[in-house]
């Protein structure tokens, strides 16, 4: 019963998706992807991508909920708060916060850098070295890229991953994730 | 030879064991072999499904692993890569990956008839004959991503059967040695079979050429004896001749000595005597030895054989002595004979001084004569024609002889006697005789009993008397097949002789061996009107003693006796009463229609048997 309800509670979001993925299916070589789908896609991303990422001791104990900061504004971070209700990431809920950019919270996992140019590579530079996976668009043209930094590439949400910057941030990315990657920066 | 058959009998039961067993046993080993080869077949088949299915699993379960990333961020391009590098492994025929929802998101499939489900279900299609299928969820953490379904054939059936063909081929040699086992065996107990009767048949071959072999030998034994006989006349014979001649010369110089009385003194006569008496001895044996050899020149005038026996009689009173008493018995009537009357009575002197010769206790030396005929099958075997013959018989009562010696008595040299004693020329004085006159000696004798020792001079036929043939004038008279006859001989031929002639006479016949057999035969049939008995039997009951017994158990039986003897030798050595009926051997088919009639017709028979 209670699978069943969450099933229900997940399904306005996964009708999205299916239909996103009917319709990329569809569009593949006629037309760019819809935007509000692809915004979509890269809310629903950023709790995908928990189960891939390993975090320092400590950083992620069992009891505490999935930590999703969102800080700054744009079409994607409009659309997260809905995109992970009724999920569980690594049997944690998840949790939606909107912070302010310059105090980020503490208890992020996830770092959502919505802001454009060096605003954007500020906030990074303040989250260095806290274990905090930190996700960029680079449709926000920022100055600095997060540890995974989304890409649109033949009309497909991709997404690039920065080793080193993660490296700093002591967290580790399986390698599952980084096969997907339009593109690794290697570690120094 | 018992021993022999004993074996056999037991290989034979082997044999037949074997023969049962081991089908049997052939059978059972193939069978378990064939059990074992499919039980391993099963085992291997059994293990190899589950190391198929752990392996397909594996794969699944790495496939499932390494496409979550490509599931959670929608990457079907990775996920096609995923999938399509499990077609690495020739076995897997689909291999697809469905999303959270069942819906396909990524696949490959080797061949385009490959089914694939649309959408998958959490019950995943159990495998069935040679396709496994294989679904793993998705996860990476907690969170359900999709499904992995894989579809894999197990090695084909052929293939793997490939893999069982050594195994089959070596359950199928197995099989095959022992079926071929049992074959060979089953063959072999056949060949044996064969092989027994084969050897049964053999044995029965060997036996009737045996037979054969004997027949032939004591054939062939009778005309060895001739033809020595003849050959030891030539021998004899020759010299004998010439001996003759030389002692004719000695004693008439000796005779011209003696004439001339001047010429030597009353000492040289005695000297001369003495030389002539040797000379006259030397010419009486040579005188033996050319009779034997039928080369003494003979005087054959027909004779009276009754008148010379007569006329013998002083000097066989001298020769026997007092201890033997001698009777005569001559026939009324009896034929002349042509003969050489001087050598008959040397013949007759030779057997009577046998007769002593045999009879040292004393004892009784009986002299018949008879007109008798022999016939056609007696004469063939004897070498003699057959027809009418004077019968003169010498029986004793002596010590008698044992068949060696008797097969060898005629044979001139051959004696029993000490040296100086016997010459072994009497009995070859007789043969040679009796030869040279036409006629047939023959030899009856029993160890113990006596002996009878037959002359037959052929009946002289003057061209002025009739050929009146007494016996076969009348017509012979037949018998009724209502007078069963008992039959009791030992020897087998005589039997068979009789036998034949009383069938062929209408009678109904039985036959015996022995006294004792031909008691049975009286019991078992009450019907037997006559008992044709020798008069010498073997077994313990003699011809007179079963007439006794056989008279006691049925008083109305008529009784006629048959020996070798002289009727009347037997008669007077008190082995036979006087009047009982009795015919002496050789009979003829007319002698014995005529006694056997007239014993069932009741009437006294002696007078003629004595005939005979
Ligand atoms: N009446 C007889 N009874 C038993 N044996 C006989 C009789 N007549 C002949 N024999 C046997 O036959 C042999 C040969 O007889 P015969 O030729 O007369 O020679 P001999 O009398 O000189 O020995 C005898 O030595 C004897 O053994
Ligand atoms: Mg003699």
């Amino acid at each position: 019963m209670r699978r069943k309800a969450r099933t229900v509670a997940a399904v306005r979001l996964l009708l999205v998706a299916i239909a996103a993925c009917l319709l990329s299916l569809a569009a593949t070589h006629a037309r760019a992807q819809t935007p509000s789908v692809e915004y979509a896609v890269k809310a629903t991303y950023l709790y995908k991508f928990a189960p891939f990422v390993e975090w320092p001791a400590g950083a992620f104990e069992p009891s505490d909920p999935l930590v999703i900061c969102v800080v700054g504004n744009d079409p994607v971070a409009d659309l997260v708060d809905e995109a992970v209700k009724g999920q569980a990431a690594l049997g944690h809920p998840i949790e939606v916060m909107h912070p302010g950019a310059s105090s980020p919270d503490a208890r992020c996992h996830i770092l959502y850098v919505a802001l454009r140019g060096a605003a954007a590579a500020s906030l990074l530079e303040r989250v260095r070295g806290k274990p905090v996976l930190t996700v960029t668009d680079a449709a926000n043209e920022p100055r600095a890229t997060g540890i995974v930094n989304f890409v649109v590439q033949d009309n497909r949400v991709r997404f690039e991953i920065d080793l080193r910057a993660a490296a700093e941030n002591h967290l580790v990315i399986s390698s599952k994730l980084l096969n997907l990657a339009s593109r690794v920066s290697p570690k120094p | 030879m018992i021993q022999e058959r004993r074996t056999e009998e037991l290989h034979g039961v082997l044999g037949m064991e074997r023969r049962n067993f081991m089908p049997f046993v052939a059978a059972a080993g193939v069978l378990l072999l064939l059990l074992a080869g499919a039980v391993i077949v099963l085992y291997n088949e059994q293990t190899y499904r589950e190391a198929k299915t752990q392996q397909v699993e594996a794969q699944s379960r790495i496939l499932a692993s390494t496409v979550s990333a490509a599931l959670a961020f929608d990457d079907r391009k990775a996920a096609h890569e995923y999938v399509k590098a499990l077609a690495v492994d020739p076995q897997i025929q689909t291999a697809a990956v469905y999303g959270p929802q069942g819906q396909l998101f990524a696949s490959y499939s080797r061949s385009a008839d490959v089914a694939l489900p649309a959408k998958i279900s959490e019950a995943a299609p159990t495998p069935t004959g040679e396709q496994l299928v294989v679904t793993t969820p998705v996860r990476q953490g907690m969170a359900p991503l999709g499904t992995v379904y894989l579809q894999t054939t197990i090695d084909p059936i052929s293939r793997r059967f490939e893999r069982y063909a050594v195994l089959a081929l070596l359950v199928t040699m197995a099989s095959l040695i022992f079926v071929m086992l049992g074959v060979a065996q089953r063959q072999l107990a056949a060949a044996n079979e064969r092989l027994r009767r084969q050897g049964h048949d053999l044995v029965d071959a060997n036996e009737k050429l045996r037979a054969q072999i004997e027949q032939r030998e004591t054939a062939e034994a009778a005309l060895r004896q001739v033809q020595k006989m003849e050959a030891m006349g030539q021998l004899t014979g020759g010299i004998a001749h010439d001996f003759n001649n030389l002692l004719q010369v000695i004693i008439g110089s000796l005779e011209v000595l003696q004439r001339r009385q001047q010429v030597v003194g009353d000492d040289a006569k005695r000297t001369i005597a003495a030389a002539v008496r040797g000379a006259e001895r030397a010419a009486t044996l040579t005188q033996r030895l050319l009779a034997f050899a039928r080369r003494q020149p003979l005087n054959p005038k027909p004779i009276d054989v009754n008148k010379l026996v007569t006329g013998m009689s002083e000097l066989l009173h001298r020769t026997l002595g007092e201890s033997i008493t001698i009777e005569t018995v001559l026939a009324g009537g009896i034929w002349r004979v042509n003969a050489d009357a001087n050598q008959l009575e040397n013949a007759l002197l030779n057997l009577a001084v046998n007769a002593r010769d045999a009879m040292d206790k004393g004892g009784k030396l009986t002299i018949e004569t008879a007109n008798t005929h022999l016939d056609e099958a007696y004469a063939h075997t004897n070498e003699i024609d057959p027809g009418q013959y004077v019968l003169i018989a010498v029986s004793d009562t002596g010590a008698g002889m044992p068949g060696d010696v008797l097969s060898k008595a005629f044979e001139p040299f051959f004696t029993t006697k000490d040296v100086g004693k016997g010459s072994g020329l009497g009995l070859s004085q007789v043969y040679g005789f009796i030869k040279q006159s036409e006629g047939h000696a023959k030899i009856y004798s029993e160890p113990g009993e006596g002996t009878t020792i037959k002359l037959y001079l052929p009946r002289f036929m003057a061209s002025s008397e009739a050929t009146d043939l007494p016996l076969e004038a009348c017509g012979l008279p037949a018998g009724q097949s209502d007078r069963l006859v008992l039959v009791v001989e030992d020897d087998a031929d005589v039997r068979a002789h009789a036998v034949g002639i009383l069938n062929e006479l209408g009678y109904s016949v039985l036959e015996a061996a022995d006294g004792a057999a031909a008691l049975q035969a009286l019991d078992a049939h009450p019907g037997i009107k006559l008992l044709f008995t020798d008069v010498g039997l073997p077994g313990g009951l003699n011809g007179r003693q079963l007439a006794d017994e056989a008279r006691r158990r049925c008083p109305n039986l008529l009784v006629l006796y048959t020996t070798g003897y002289a009727r009347n030798a037997i008669v007077h050595q008190g082995r036979l009463d006087p009047g009982v009926d009795l015919i002496t051997k050789p009979f003829t088919f007319a002698a014995l229609a005529t006694k056997v009639n007239a014993v069932f017709d009741g009437r006294e028979g002696s007078h003629r048997a004595s005939a005979l």
